[in-house]
């Protein structure tokens, strides 16, 4: 998701507003999202255990920050049955 | 004799989630002896979560046993969150311990959430306002319970299971100034302070899978995002054979001496 609203570059501030959005409200509550400042926008990036939080995390930030760009580079974590044992003698 | 343990942590369940792990967990009757939980079983540590988990992860024909994280904890409902996992079979420890006959011998699992507090050389200490002494107090409360629920333990292999991280190795990916939030050495010193064979964590989402304890203890981090898979599979024993690997088959994991 990239939102071009053609403002400046987003300040650290908010940087520190959204990551504490992510983990403090309750329709979210992920502490392993990452937010990254870069030229033309904010990343988030992390791994979720569903794609419905996923599309949460980006529903409420564009709610919160309607001005702010942001990307969203954020998997949903497989669950498949390991391939592989690990021995520990 | 080998031992065999299941483990992952972090696997926040809420109805969304429902399902997604139990094709693998299916699995799990005749390949592994337990199942691990490493906290942070819910989303926000509510008893309608906590429902989710015993659907997911109770019933599953192999002992689970489990320790709480964080977000267990957040809505202040521990009691009923911990009543219902055990109402589903699922062990909770928390400063305690459970002995498991097993084929190829005893395990003896000990457990606790564990908290914050950083590293040798750059932790908190109990020195200051009373808000950080609280902090710090609850850091070494928390170690001591595990160092005495090891030691307490008689069995052939002991293994330590924290929600927060014994050591820094299994942090490596995360930022290094949240480091003290993640873990503390006292966790760490607790592991070494028993004959302890593996100690499992959860926790730091962007961490890596190994380290070792100062004493030598193996160190897994089996947080689900680390692992990208259901859970991981550790056989632990002295007559392990070397030479033997784990087969891929459609099914999943296979017996490496099947």
């Amino acid at each position: 998701m990239h939102r071009d609203s053609g403002a400046g570059p987003p300040d650290e501030y908010l940087e520190a507003e959204i990551h504490r959005l992510l983990t403090e409200d309750p329709a979210v509550a992920e502490q392993g999202i990452s937010v990254t400042r870069t030229e033309r926008a904010l990343v988030l990036h992390g791994e979720v255990e569903s794609a419905h939080r996923r599309e949460e995390i980006l529903r409420r930030v564009a709610e919160r920050f309607p001005d702010v760009p942001v990307t969203s580079d954020i998997g949903v974590i497989r669950t498949q049955a390991p391939t592989e044992i690990e021995q520990l003698p | 004799m080998v031992i065999r343990i299941a483990a992952v942590g972090d696997v926040h369940l809420d109805e969304d989630v429902l399902g997604r792990f139990r094709p693998a967990l299916e699995e799990l009757p005749g390949s592994v002896d337990a199942l691990l939980l490493a906290g942070d079983l819910t989303r926000h540590g509510t008893e309608a979560e906590a429902r989710c988990v015993a659907r997911e992860f109770g019933g599953l024909g192999v002992p689970v046993i489990a320790v709480l994280g964080n977000h267990d904890h957040h809505c202040d409902q521990v009691p009923q969150v911990i009543g219902t996992l055990e109402e589903a079979g699922i062990t909770v420890l928390e400063g305690a311990g459970v002995v498991l006959d097993c084929p190829g011998g005893r395990l003896g699992v000990a457990g606790v959430k564990g908290f914050g507090g950083g590293f040798a050389g750059r932790s908190a200490s109990d020195f200051g306002e009373p808000e950080m002494k609280a902090f710090v107090r609850t850091t070494t409360e928390s170690a001591d319970r595990l160092g005495e629920a090891l030691r307490s333990l008689d069995c052939d292999v002991l293994v330590a299971l924290t929600h927060y991280s014994p050591v820094p190795d299994t942090l490596a990916g995360e930022p290094l100034e949240i480091y003290p939030f993640l873990g503390c050495y006292q966790l760490g010193q607790a592991v070494d302070s028993a004959p302890t064979a593996l100690a499992l964590h959860g926790h730091a989402h962007h961490g890596s899978e190994r380290g070792t304890t100062p004493g030598g203890v193996r160190v897994r981090n089996v947080a689900h995002p680390v692992i990208k898979q259901a859970y991981s599979v550790f056989h632990l024993g002295d007559h392990l054979d070397q030479g033997e690997v784990s087969e891929v088959t459609a099914g999943g994991i296979q017996q490496p001496w099947s």
